[in-house]
């Protein structure tokens, strides 16, 4: 058979050149040339969550796409693209378009979130976690709309309400003229990242008066959570957490400073990682700092420890206690602190102690606090929310903050979880106040409750709001913020202007049985194709062989066209 | 007709191109065309009307394969539909009528027996010819044509030349 080839070839050659040319340039052309693209739209779609905590999945398990979009009125929705917009969304059409297996679901999220009702933003913020409880294998994606995506939205629109009540002509027409979309990510199936480090900070303010001093430990958690990684900013939750914790370090790094002011307890800055993965940083914290080394500060004599989550807004603030404290101790002597600051200073904040047993049977703990409380160290957790059920602690709608200078854009509060820089800088004073009372010693001294320690200047505002704004201009998703990420980097700065003995710590899951497992393509381009229904294809054959064949026609009678011209112009000569 | 198709890519240059650089560059473009096509009649040994069918077939062909061929492939073969490929596909049926004419015209323009009446309609016929494009372009921006209605101006005037052209020749070939 090769021989046979080869003869072909060299009588090819042989003879003339360009005739081989001819022969050629079609073969290569098809062999080589790929199949081209040209989108009719591209935009970055995000993911909704994939992830393994201690063995039980969540979310979605599927990355790749490529089918046709639908909208969810149409009757047939299996192994279409669904497309929703935020407006429209309810649970129960998503539930449709799992239950009927469709191809995937995209939701389109308007730019601005602040331009959606109250009732939808709630209540999306309620199904964010359902959403996730369940685990699917329809890839679910979260697109962020400009005029293109609309426009495609409401053309498949026309297009799904209008397949099931039209008569066969308007079908057939519909057809010809309609555009479908096909909707193709790029990128590869989703697969498990190995060997993720979550990064947490700690750093410390040394107390002065000899050894063994009691300690006091300041937490909190700078991940952020929501439905979609990467659009989880995580505003209140905990944005304002970390702010605060920021500015209580560098207030107190100025009163130890001096020797006056210089206290006798040790304190001890936490910022951890992996907070929304069951406190993931804070779990190997403790591990490392109490199993495996000699001697840590928090094995010593350790006060009490002060975890902040979400205190950007809201009246209220709870205390959150595994274990009620007893009287005597220093974790008592803060809540006394915290109810006399309050009281005295702060009378529309009200303040509750919410008393909650860890339960070990639950998926995962409630607050940061129980982390502690499990291995016996005195612990609360101080926030606005009286749950930590509370939808907004792991929204993708915990945007931004407001503040009343007019930075953010005054007017309308937000619809969904913000930070309210007012009340920000109100809580982190009177948190300030109510440590400072404890660390001096200031109520068996004889102060009086409405003693400030610090005056309306030292808490800066200013610096809050740059804080929470920075925080808030990415996505600070524990999948997102690995060891090298300016985040983490920022943080460390920032504490080591503050802190001594800024130190990073790293948290990776185990080999063999994994507390968390992270996947990848969380982020990936979305490209809608304009296509045309296969009857179109047909049609559109029909006519060409129709257009051909008349052409074919008029070609074989021209003499008849040549005659009539002819017949015309005889006349003409023969008047000559 | 092979023999004639390696020719003509030499000659057939910027037929694709539509640029508007000047009237003058384009002139000379479409003048080359003119040359180009006289060559080949001359070179081929037959009656008149071979002469123009053979002329203005290989010339359509060598225009089809090198600017439109290359678009088809790389564009009609994707996901997306778009319209403007069958546009092309006619508009390579309406040049092969224009070229057709355009060599008749030629032809007759380079016969020693063109009666003196004939000369200067068959100029005018030339000169159309040549600016064609260059016509098409200019209704197309005026106007603001949209792609079908800019094809229909197209098929109507190739029509219009093609008639005359036709009658011409008609006129010319039975007027002894």
């Amino acid at each position: 058979m090769f021989e046979e080839a080869s003869e072909v070839f060299d009588n090819m050659f042989k003879s003339s050149f360009p005739l081989t040319f001819i022969v050629f340039i079609p073969a290569v052309l098809i062999l080589v040339s790929p199949l081209p693209t040209e989108a009719a739209h591209e935009f970055t779609v995000y993911r909704m969550q994939q992830y393994d905590l201690q063995g039980q999945p969540y979310g979605t398990r599927n990355a790749i796409l490529n089918t046709e979009a639908r909208t969810v009125e149409a009757e047939v929705l299996s192994r279409r693209c669904v497309i929703m917009r935020l407006v429209d969304f309810s649970y129960e059409r998503y539930q449709k378009a799992l239950r009927q297996s469709a191809g995937a679901v995209v939701i389109i999220l308007p730019k601005n979130m602040s331009t959606m009702p109250q009732d939808i933003v709630q209540q999306f913020m309620e199904l964010e976690p359902e959403m996730l409880a369940t685990e699917t294998i329809v890839p679910v994606y979260f697109a962020l709309e400009d005029d293109e995506l609309l426009s495609i939205y409401t053309q498949t629109l026309t297009t799904s309400s209008s397949q099931g009540s039209s008569s066969a002509a308007e079908v057939l027409i519909h057809t010809a003229t309609a555009n479908g979309f096909q909707m193709v990510t790029s990128g590869a199936q989703s697969k498990a990242v190995s060997d993720w480090a979550i990064t947490s900070l700690e750093g410390r303010l040394a107390g002065t008066g000899g050894e063994d001093l009691p300690t006091i430990v300041l937490v909190a958690h700078y991940d952020s959570f929501g439905v979609a990684p990467w659009l989880s900013y995580g505003a209140d939750s905990n944005g304002s957490g970390v702010s605060m914790l920021l500015e209580l370090a560098r207030l107190f790094s100025r009163l130890y400073t001096y020797k006056r002011t210089h206290a006798g307890y040790n304190l001890l800055f936490f910022v951890s990682g992996g907070g929304k993965f069951n406190y993931q940083g804070t779990k190997r914290w403790l591990e490392d700092n109490l199993d495996h080394t000699d001697s840590s500060l928090l094995q010593d004599n350790v006060a009490f420890v002060l975890c902040l989550d979400t205190l950007g807004n809201g009246d209220s603030l709870h205390l959150h206690v595994s274990k009620p404290p007893k009287e005597g101790t220093t974790q008592y002597a803060l809540l006394k602190e915290l109810e006399t600051v309050i009281s005295s200073q702060y009378p529309e904040v009200k303040f509750s102690m919410v008393h909650k047993k860890i339960n070990l049977a639950d998926d995962t703990l409630a607050w940061e606090h129980e982390r502690f409380g499990i291995r016996r160290l005195p612990a609360f957790t101080l926030s606005h929310l009286n749950s930590h059920r509370e939808a907004q602690r792991s929204s993708i709608m915990d945007v931004r903050s407001v503040s009343p200078s007019s930075r953010h854009g005054v007017g309308e509060p937000p619809a969904g979880p913000y930070v309210d820089l007012r009340k920000l800088s109100r809580n982190t004073k009177l948190i300030a106040e109510s440590l400072a009372r404890v660390i001096y010693n200031l109520t068996e001294k004889g102060a009086p409750g409405d003693l400030q320690i610090f005056t309306e200047q030292m808490v800066q505002e200013e610096q809050l709001s740059s804080m929470v704004d920075w925080l808030t201009a990415q996505p600070r998703a524990a999948q997102l913020v690995d060891k090298d990420s300016s985040v983490v980097s920022t943080l460390e700065y920032h504490l080591g202007h503050y802190l001594k003995d800024v130190r990073r710590h790293y948290v990776k899951a185990d080999k063999r049985d994994p507390e968390f497992v992270f996947y990848d393509q969380l982020k990936q381009t979305m490209n809608a194709y304009r296509v045309k229904p296969a009857i179109f294809d047909l049609l559109l054959a029909v006519c060409i062989a129709a257009y051909l064949g008349v052409i074919y026609l008029a070609i074989q009678h021209f003499g008849v066209l040549y005659s009539v011209v002819r017949r015309i112009t005889a006349p003409k000569t023969k008047q000559h | 007709m092979l023999f004639l198709a390696t020719f003509f890519p030499t000659w057939e240059g910027g037929a694709g191109v539509y640029d508007f650089v000047g009237e003058f560059m384009k002139a000379t473009v479409d003048l080359a065309d003119l040359l180009g096509l006289h060559l080949v009649m001359s070179r081929n040994a037959g009656k008149g009307e071979y002469k123009i069918m053979v002329a203005a077939m290989g010339w359509a062909t060598a225009e089809l394969v090198m600017s439109r061929c290359i678009p088809l492939w790389v564009g009609a073969r994707g996901i997306e539909f778009d319209w403007k490929y069958i546009q092309m596909s006619f508009d390579s049926n309406i040049s092969l009528v224009h070229y057709i004419a355009m060599a008749a015209v030629v032809w007759m323009f380079t016969r020693y027996d063109l009666p003196k009446s004939f000369r200067l309609p068959v100029t005018v016929l030339l000169g159309l010819c040549v600016y064609k494009a260059f016509l098409m372009e200019l209704f197309v921006h005026v106007f603001l044509l949209g792609s079908w209605t800019a094809l229909l101006v197209k098929a109507v005037l190739t029509g219009s030349i093609s008639l005359c052209s036709l009658f011409l020749f008609v006129t010319l070939v039975h007027s002894n």
